[in-house]
């Protein structure tokens, strides 16, 4: 993963590149719906990467064959959450508030993969922006931003006594 | 331009229905088709297990509701046009008003807002089936008579030109 405007992250070792894989990993393993996709973290070239596996159930249109949109959606929004999630020093786990996804290219029935930048990590939101592509990673066929909400303690507090 | 007579409204409406259902991302999830109905499309969901969001909780990954509005969408287009092309998303926005309850159904709802001869623009909304609270909304923008295969659906596609 890489942080915009932040040079620090681009000359990180391969250890700690490691050790964000595993991670990201961690992080994408306590959601149901990730395990369910088989998302799998990978190390990259330019960082962490998330790759969705292909498998007929992910089919959207039959005919060309080509993914789902949603599939892409949840390769996106899952992506800019882990991200998210494990740029808090808090580990805090964030609420999708939005995401707005485009789509530039058709979505072939095969590996798709997803890399995240963090537009704004701020205290209390974080903005993400999240590339997809397969094959060509210089030809992205989805990207979108995903504007998230981490908790503050007064809000955890709150839904722990019902309001 | 000739006016589709009805027969062929019904026609198209109801072999994208059938499309829809076909779909096998669709099926995985359980999307159903409740209605279409002047130009209003409503598909419900029922929730399960591995579609949450935290191990702990019972919350619906907002994934799900956006597969639901990507899939009532596009139907919608086919509902507002009233004829068969194939067509694709340009870009999708959501909204998560409120987070989704996993022991209630979703509904969408999603209608045409306007209509051009390249572009279809969709408004859907998320409901909870039991209580009708908002969960989110979504607004979508879809390309029409996209290049490539040709609609077809149990052999009863027309060609568009």
């Amino acid at each position: 993963m890489s942080t915009t405007g932040d040079s620090a992250q681009h000359i990180s070792g391969a250890a700690e590149s490691g050790k964000e894989c595993a991670d990201w990993q961690a992080l994408l393993e306590r959601i149901p719906y990730a395990r369910h996709l088989g998302l799998e973290v990978q190390r990259g070239d330019a960082g962490v990467l998330v790759h969705l596996p292909c498998r007929e159930a992910l089919i959207g249109n039959f005919m060309l064959p080509a993914l789902h949109g949603g599939v892409l959606g949840a390769l996106i929004e899952l992506t800019a959450r882990v991200a998210a999630q494990s740029q808090d020093a808090e580990i805090r786990c964030p609420r999708i508030l939005d995401s707005h996804i485009n789509y530039l290219r058709s979505a072939k029935a095969r590996s798709t993969f997803a890399r995240a930048d963090i537009i704004r990590q701020g205290r209390r939101t974080s903005l993400v922006q999240v590339t997809c592509w397969q094959g060509d990673e210089n030809k992205p066929i989805a990207t979108g931003q995903v504007q998230l909400l981490l908790p503050t303690m007064a809000a955890q507090q709150e839904d722990r006594h019902g309001h | 331009m000739a006016k589709p007579n009805t027969v062929q409204h019904s026609n198209a409406v109801a072999t994208a229905w059938q499309f829809t259902e076909q779909v096998p991302h669709g099926r995985e999830l359980g999307m159903q088709v409740v209605s279409v109905d002047q130009g209003q499309v409503c598909m419900r969901l029922t929730p399960q297990s591995w579609m949450f969001a935290h191990e702990d909780t019972k919350e619906i990954c907002t994934s799900v509701l956006y597969s639901l509005a990507d899939s009532a969408g596009g139907l919608a287009v086919f509902a507002g046009a009233l004829e068969l092309m194939p067509i694709a998303t340009l870009d999708l926005r959501m909204d998560y008003l409120r987070p989704a309850s996993g022991d209630q159904a979703l509904l969408a709802v999603a209608t045409c807002r306007h209509l051009t001869d390249e572009v279809a623009f969709i408004h859907c909304d998320i409901l909870n089936e039991g209580n009708r609270e908002l969960l989110a909304t979504a607004n979508a923008t879809f390309m029409r008579n996209t290049q490539g295969q040709q609609f077809h659906a149990g052999g009863r596609g027309k060609e568009s030109a």
